[in-house]
């Protein structure tokens, strides 16, 4: 067993170094330098600061006030629900957002009289505007948990010593807060600026072009393979070292159960009640219109005509890969964890702390690098029009095994300390070890499974460069409706993803696990 | 390109599944043909071609679409000689020098008709099949006085949708025109127009169907275009503008690529294309004008604008496409 985790763990690595080789490379054809004397390059480089920036600022700061309201007034109506949509807002393919947002907010949407007459989806705005609504609702969890670690005593000191609203926020709130806020930014910053496929749907031309889109065109718009290359060190030196950065900050519990909790701590004033009701009231609204839209806008199809057999090859498509890719990253994800163990159980916490970096390096390259590293290194060699949709579940299972990881471990090891040296002194084989484990490990596993699967199934980023044009998968048939302005079609498509990611959640039980930061967008 | 709203329902879906479905087999090998999209979509003129050829050739017809012609040269690149092409349909003759330049392209040996005389044509690998002239298309129901000039229209304000010349055949003869009508300043221009640009859309399908979802004042598109909505959906408020400064060209072509399994095949698949039959095809399914004289037009195409040509030769195109694309690409992003 162990020997295959360890062979694991070298085709993991394997991988990573093949795109590497890619990246520097292979084919003699390197990274082009002269681009770093082009004006693209840094209007590019530029606007993916500028987005990242702005949408994490913005996500955080409009959070805020949210998760503050839903502290202080425990009882508002809804919040399991609200908390609920909020991860599923969190956790939804980026392109069914999209679609409701073009539905909502595009050249002929709903919204539009409500708008300023220069309103211009395509570009800043639009890019802003879906990056809020996927990265809030996180933040929102996120900063809610944080105001529950609140003491009691802290509030009731507070109240003794009669500190104002103002002090209380310096001397109580912020101290708690401030790691989090701080982490929060850094972690949307980095997801905003990893983002492919808002950039690439609502992106304005080159104006709105993002780091991780200009190397897909550089690749598939121009095919100018050094280009792509020196796009994708950037991309690599700048996202990966802030992840490095951030990541090993720690990790907190966004996914967390949604606890009913019984703290004390003091009641609003009237004024500020009304304003985080407002406020709670907003975010509802803002989180379930682009979805109600939806529901709406594909009911303007011809329900009875409607070609359904056109969704159900995508939906297949996209359902295979998805489960292909969730079942390997478990697999994988739980091999990689023996050596880890292993190592622990020998006291050797160096190797092991080594071993679990190892398990979960695949964090630090966002998917295109990745993609675009192997990309330059197969083509030579491969047909990649027939073993490209291998490549799309390789890909997708290598980014979705550090989250498996992570969901993994802490159970795996928890069960180590009360079991492993019962199994150990009993000498059960690899295989009796397994069944010993499985009923103790059944939950972690469905909840890693059903991440892994939320998180491949909403894929265009890998898939735009591997993928197939006569297979395709859902996300891409709902990219290639909703551009050329097929929004009833685009709708239909995008609800059915949404209802199949709507029902994964119900197998996801939310438990705790660490951010996520590979993003698929 | 065959670019019309009727297209835009066909399936993109339904699109790729033909094209796998329509491989089913008549014979061993089915003739394969690389071209864009909107040429196969089921108001283009991909099925009524591909009928229409293989009553006559006893042989299956298997057209496998990408994005734009510019993509079909993009693809050519990336799969080298590992191509599953016989024949690529639906490049311009701007991009022939570069398409020649992958050594993949053999001698057509089509005996040519008599072609419009505008065409000049010398070629010995490329056989062009239709033409026509960009032009910014708008709604006439709302622009009252449209632009006369492209320096009209680069210095209004007006809102403007067009394609990526880095994939897309529009795009690149939008650049073109760019750079023959402002040379050394075009830059400025291109910095000009990314004021009131909408949106680049990768190809000319999306930026189509975004106009006429009310998404611009213009779009970039062809003097034909209007007759599209004339004939089929009889209505005559679309109208290109007809700019003083001329209007750039773009000749679609095809070729027999030189790893083709089965080039004789290829070669008759190219002499039909310039049939009489096909030539009348090709206007009212890809809405271009034909190559060879003396077509029968509907009464319509009579009454589109008359536009003077302007543009470079396929060499110029090709020792300076990559700088003015960089020069674009840096304009536009500001």
């Amino acid at each position: 067993m162990l020997v295959v985790a360890l062979l694991v763990l070298t085709g993991n690595i394997a991988v990573s170094v093949l795109a590497f080789q890619g990246l520097i490379g292979f084919s003699g054809q390197g990274a082009d330098l002269s681009i770093f004397s082009d004006a693209y390059f840094w209007g590019v480089l530029s606007f993916s600061v500028k987005q990242a920036v702005l949408s994490a600022v913005l996500s955080v700061m409009l959070a805020w006030p949210v998760a503050r309201g839903l502290y202080f007034l425990p009882t508002l109506r809804g919040q399991q629900s609200f908390l609920r949509l909020c991860l599923l807002a969190f956790v939804m393919p980026t392109l069914v957002l999209i679609t409701g947002l073009v539905v909502l907010f595009g050249r002929s949407g709903w919204l539009l009289p409500l708008l300023p007459d220069d309103w211009n989806l395509y570009g800043l705005h639009g890019i802003l505007l879906a990056h809020i609504y996927l990265n809030m609702p996180f933040a929102i969890r996120m900063l809610r948990q944080q105001y529950n670690n609140i003491p009691d005593p802290a509030w009731r000191l507070a109240l003794q010593l009669k500190l104002s609203h103002w002090q209380r926020f310096c001397y109580i709130e912020l101290p708690v807060l401030r790691p989090v806020l701080v982490m929060l930014l850094g972690f949307v910053f980095i997801l905003c600026f990893n983002s492919f496929a808002v950039v690439l749907a609502l992106g304005g031309g080159p104006q709105a072009t993002t780091l991780e889109v200009a190397i897909y065109q550089a690749l598939k718009y121009d095919f100018n393979i050094p280009e792509a290359l020196s796009f994708a060190w950037t991309q690599l030196i700048i996202a990966g070292g802030l992840f490095v950065v951030l990541y090993r900050k720690g990790s907190g519990g966004w996914l967390s159960v949604d606890l009913p909790d019984s703290h004390w701590r003091p009641l609003p004033g009237k004024w500020a009640g009304v304003a985080y009701r407002t406020g709670y009231g907003l975010v509802w609204v803002f989180l379930l219109l682009p979805l109600v839209s939806l529901v709406f806008q594909a009911a303007r199809n011809d329900l009875l005509e409607f070609d359904y057999l056109a969704l159900l090859q995508p939906i297949l498509l996209s359902a295979l890969l998805g489960i292909m890719a969730a079942c390997l990253s478990v697999i994988i994800g739980y091999l990689l964890l023996l050596p880890v163990r292993e190592a622990r159980y020998r006291g050797m916490t160096r190797r092991q702390w080594l071993l679990e970096w190892l398990a979960t390096h695949t964090l630090i390259a966002p998917a295109m690098v990745t993609s675009v590293g192997l990309y330059v290194l197969l083509l030579p060699q491969t047909d990649l029009d027939q073993y490209g949709l291998v490549l799309v579940v390789v890909l997708n299972t290598l980014a979705v095994v550090p989250f498996v990881v992570q969901q993994l471990r802490p159970r795996l090891l928890q069960y180590d300390a009360q079991y492993d040296q019962l199994v150990r002194n009993l000498k059960f084989s690899p295989l009796l070890r397994l069944q010993a484990e499985l009923p103790y490990l059944r939950q972690v596993l469905i909840n890693a499974f059903a991440l892994g699967l939320l998180l491949a199934i909403g894929d265009v980023a890998v898939f735009a460069i591997f993928g197939h044009q006569d297979l395709i998968t859902l996300p891409w048939l709902i990219y290639s409706y909703a551009g050329t302005y097929r929004m009833d079609e685009a709708a239909m498509a995008s609800l059915v993803l949404l209802l199949m990611c709507a029902g994964l959640m119900k197998l996801f039980v939310v438990q705790k696990l660490p951010y996520k930061v590979k993003d698929k967008r | 390109m065959s670019k019309f709203k009727s297209a835009l329902l066909a399936s993109a879906v339904s699109l790729s599944a033909g094209g796998v479905l329509s491989a089913n087999v008549a014979q061993a090998e089915p003739l394969n043909v690389y071209t864009y999209d909107s040429f196969v979509s089921e108001w283009g003129p991909g099925p009524k071609l591909e009928a229409a050829f293989e009553a006559q050739c006893n042989c299956d017809v298997n057209f496998i679409a990408v994005d734009d012609g510019v993509s079909i040269l993009n693809r050519l690149r990336v799969e080298g000689k590992k191509n599953k092409a016989d024949i690529i349909m639906g490049l311009d003759d701007a991009l022939m020098e570069e398409t020649r330049a992958t050594g993949l392209i053999a001698e057509h040996k089509v005996k040519l008709p008599e072609l419009r005389a505008e065409l000049n044509w010398q070629d010995k690998q490329f056989v062009p099949f239709d033409m026509g002239y960009f032009a910014f298309v708008y709604d006439a129901d709302k622009i009252a006085e449209p632009v006369t000039s492209l320096r009209e229209l680069i210095n209004s304000d007006a809102s403007v949708i067009y394609q990526d010349p880095r994939t897309s055949t529009p795009g690149q003869g939008l650049m073109m025109w760019v750079e023959s009508v402002y040379g050394d300043e075009s830059e400025a221009a291109w910095k000009q127009l990314s004021q009131h640009t909408v949106t680049v859309t990768k190809g000319w399908w999306e930026a189509y169907s975004m106009f006429l979802e009310g998404g611009a004042d213009y779009v970039l598109s062809y003097t034909t275009s209007p007759a599209y909505h004339a004939v089929v959906e009889e209505k005559n408020n679309y109208k290109a503008a007809a700019f003083s400064e001329g209007h750039v060209a773009q000749v679609e072509v095809a070729a027999v690529l030189n790893t083709s399994k089965q080039p004789e095949l290829a070669q008759q698949f190219l002499q039909f294309m310039v049939s009489p039959e096909a030539q009348e095809i090709l206007p009212v399914t890809n809405w271009m004008l034909p190559v060879a004289k003396n077509t029968e037009l509907p009464e319509v195409f009579g009454r589109l604008a008359n536009v003077e040509r302007i543009g470079f030769t396929s060499e110029e195109v090709a020792k300076q496409r990559k700088s003015w694309i960089r020069e674009w690409r840096s304009a536009a992003a500001k």
